[in-house]
């Protein structure tokens, strides 16, 4: 096992406080994304 | 009065059923074929793979759904499509087999006005010689029947394990053309998080098995997404995760062979190689179901309906990997020689992968087929039924587009369990079929939108989104202001 993610970083990912407001972001930006609409790629012929 | 004819239960074939019903008035036949009688939440799959959920706390039986809401079932499987009907049967048919109940093995001819094939993919285990659900040690985890026994299967491993066996664990993909490799990164990464809950990590060594040419490429080709303020590749995230976790990986590997405890391989550097394994959970090929089609001659008309899937408004004039565009891939979904037949969801044939093919030195194509995830297959079943919507109130055109060259996804991947010790890799991506033309720069997506985060809060999204599908999927109130 090698350590990639510093221990600053997990307590980030893991702490559920800051998790919480990062639950609203995310579901926020992920909304935009998904319901930032859809459709055809072709010109008009 | 039209009928709709709907084969399949899926996301698609139930998004597709649940939105017709809604906008068309009691006048209209909406009629759903499905040889499953449950609806199943396929993502949360993984966590009846691991124990953490049971099977019934994903799926719910659909008739008495479909009664309340005035949508015909029947519980059968669609054998052959007669798109013009035959000597007999003027109008346009598909000929179903039962198989419960009473008319089980009976076949019946269900007449369409419009057919909507949300077949889904056929699970072709027979791909990979001794690749059996629960045979030789390997399991699955693409329907809740095999994640339950793929349950068992790692349940008695730890069992052993806590006794003093050391032991090793393959995940990935158990095919060179696998697609799907998402579901497989979510169940390794949940293994291993359940093995640390059980304390018996350090004991359990764990593999990666792709046919990926890089980690991350998820058969999309990979992608440059932003995390936090930086700008990664996702093979780099990918690598970071596993090398944190301690998960080895074997890439560009076609398997082949699947024996007890024992995976033979090609590599892409035609190396034929083997690794043995105490649990295998091995995504297999996904393939068309093999339907056949006739005209009103009984003359085969297969070609003009499959190619392997169903033959939608895609480009499929076969090209090199480098003239590949967005353009390729299909916006309504409507078979073009039978206007009145649409393929939403993973039942529709791509114009072509989208991550680059690659061959290995033996000739061996090993690269990922294209993903269709939830996500783009409720959102092509919608437009289906909104177009078919609109062709029954009069108009002439299809006027709801959907490309994957042209729709963003977001693919949360369970990282582990746990509403305080739980994880997810959150990814989306915009749009889903890289445009190079677009965006050059950063490799056929929009970064902003494609942007990837790891923490709790995937967890809980995950869980969130388990909840709000099977809220939707149940037709409650207000179950259409959820987007697909
Ligand atoms: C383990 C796993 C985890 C996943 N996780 C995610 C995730 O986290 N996020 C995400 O976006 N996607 C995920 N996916 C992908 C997602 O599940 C698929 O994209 C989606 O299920 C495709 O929907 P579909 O309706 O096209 O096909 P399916 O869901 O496969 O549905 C096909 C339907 O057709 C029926 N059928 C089969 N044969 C016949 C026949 N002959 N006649 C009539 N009906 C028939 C089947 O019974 C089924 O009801 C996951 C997939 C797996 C396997």
């Amino acid at each position: 096992m090698t350590q990639r993610i510093s221990k600053t970083k997990r307590f980030i990912m893991m702490n559920p406080i800051i998790q919480f407001f990062k639950y609203i972001y995310l579901s926020i930006k992920i909304l935009i994304v998904v319901a930032g609409g859809h459709g055809g790629t072709r010109k008009k012929v | 009065m039209a009928k709709i004819v709907i084969l399949g239960a899926g996301i698609s074939g139930h998004v597709a059923a649940s939105h017709l019903r809604r906008k068309l008035s009691k006048q209209h036949e909406v009629v759903v074929v499905s040889p499953n009688s449950n609806y199943q939440w396929i993502p949360s799959n993984i966590w009846v793979g691991i124990g953490r959920m049971k099977a019934e706390q994903i799926l719910f039986p659909l008739e008495p759904l479909y009664k309340k809401k005035n949508i015909g079932f029947k519980q059968a499987k669609a054998v052959s499509f007669h798109p013009e009907g035959d000597k007999e049967v003027t109008k346009p048919y598909v000929m179903v087999e039962y198989v419960k109940g009473e008319d089980k093995n009976t076949f019946e001819k269900v007449t369409y006005d419009f057919l909507i094939n949300a077949t889904g993919p056929k699970l072709a285990f027979d791909m990979t010689e001794g690749l059996e659900p629960g045979k030789n040690k390997a399991y699955s985890v693409c329907t809740y029947g095999h994640a339950e026994h793929a349950w068992h299967g790692l349940k008695e491993l730890i069992e052993e394990v806590k006794k003093g066996k050391k032991a090793k664990i393959l995940i990935g993909t158990g095919h060179a053309k696998s697609t799907c490799q998402g579901a497989a990164f979510e169940y390794i990464l949940n293994v291993e998080q359940e093995l640390r809950r059980h304390d018996v990590r350090e004991m359990v060594e764990i593999t990666w098995i792709a046919n990926e040419y890089q980690l991350g490429d998820f058969g999309m080709d990979g992608m440059l997404l932003s995390y936090g303020s930086n700008i990664m590749r996702s093979n780099e995230m990918i690598e970071m995760i596993f090398e944190d976790r301690g998960i080895n990986w074997i890439i560009g590997a076609a398997v082949n062979k699947i024996e007890d405890g024992l995976a033979h391989y090609e590599t892409l550097d035609g190396e034929y190689k083997t690794e043995t394994y105490d649990f295998a959970m091995l995504i297999p090929a996904f393939s068309g179901h093999g339907f056949k089609a006739y005209d009103k001659e009984d003359k085969d008309i297969t070609e003009k309906l499959f190619k392997g899937f169903m033959i939608v408004d895609a480009d499929y004039t076969p090209r090199p990997y480098e003239e590949w565009t967005v353009q390729d891939w299909p916006e309504t979904y409507q078979n073009p020689s039978y206007k009145n037949i649409f393929a939403p969801g993973i039942a529709f044939a791509p114009p072509h992968a989208i991550s680059k093919p690659r061959v290995s030195k033996n000739g061996t194509s090993i690269s990922p087929a294209p993903p269709r995830t939830g996500m783009p297959s409720g959102i092509t079943a919608k437009l289906v039924a909104e177009n078919i919507v609109d062709i029954i109130n009069g108009k002439k055109t299809l006027n709801h587009k959907g490309s994957m060259g042209n729709m963003g996804a977001a693919c949360i991947a369970s990282a582990g369990f746990g509403m305080t010790k739980g994880s997810g890799v959150s990814i989306t991506t915009y749009p889903i079929v890289p445009d190079y033309v677009k965006y050059p720069d950063t490799q056929g997506r929009k970064l902003g939108k494609t942007f990837g985060e790891i923490g709790l809060a995937g967890h809980w999204l995950k869980l969130t989104l388990h909840y709000a599908f099977i809220y939707k999927a149940k037709m409650k109130p207000f179950w259409w202001l959820i987007p697909e």
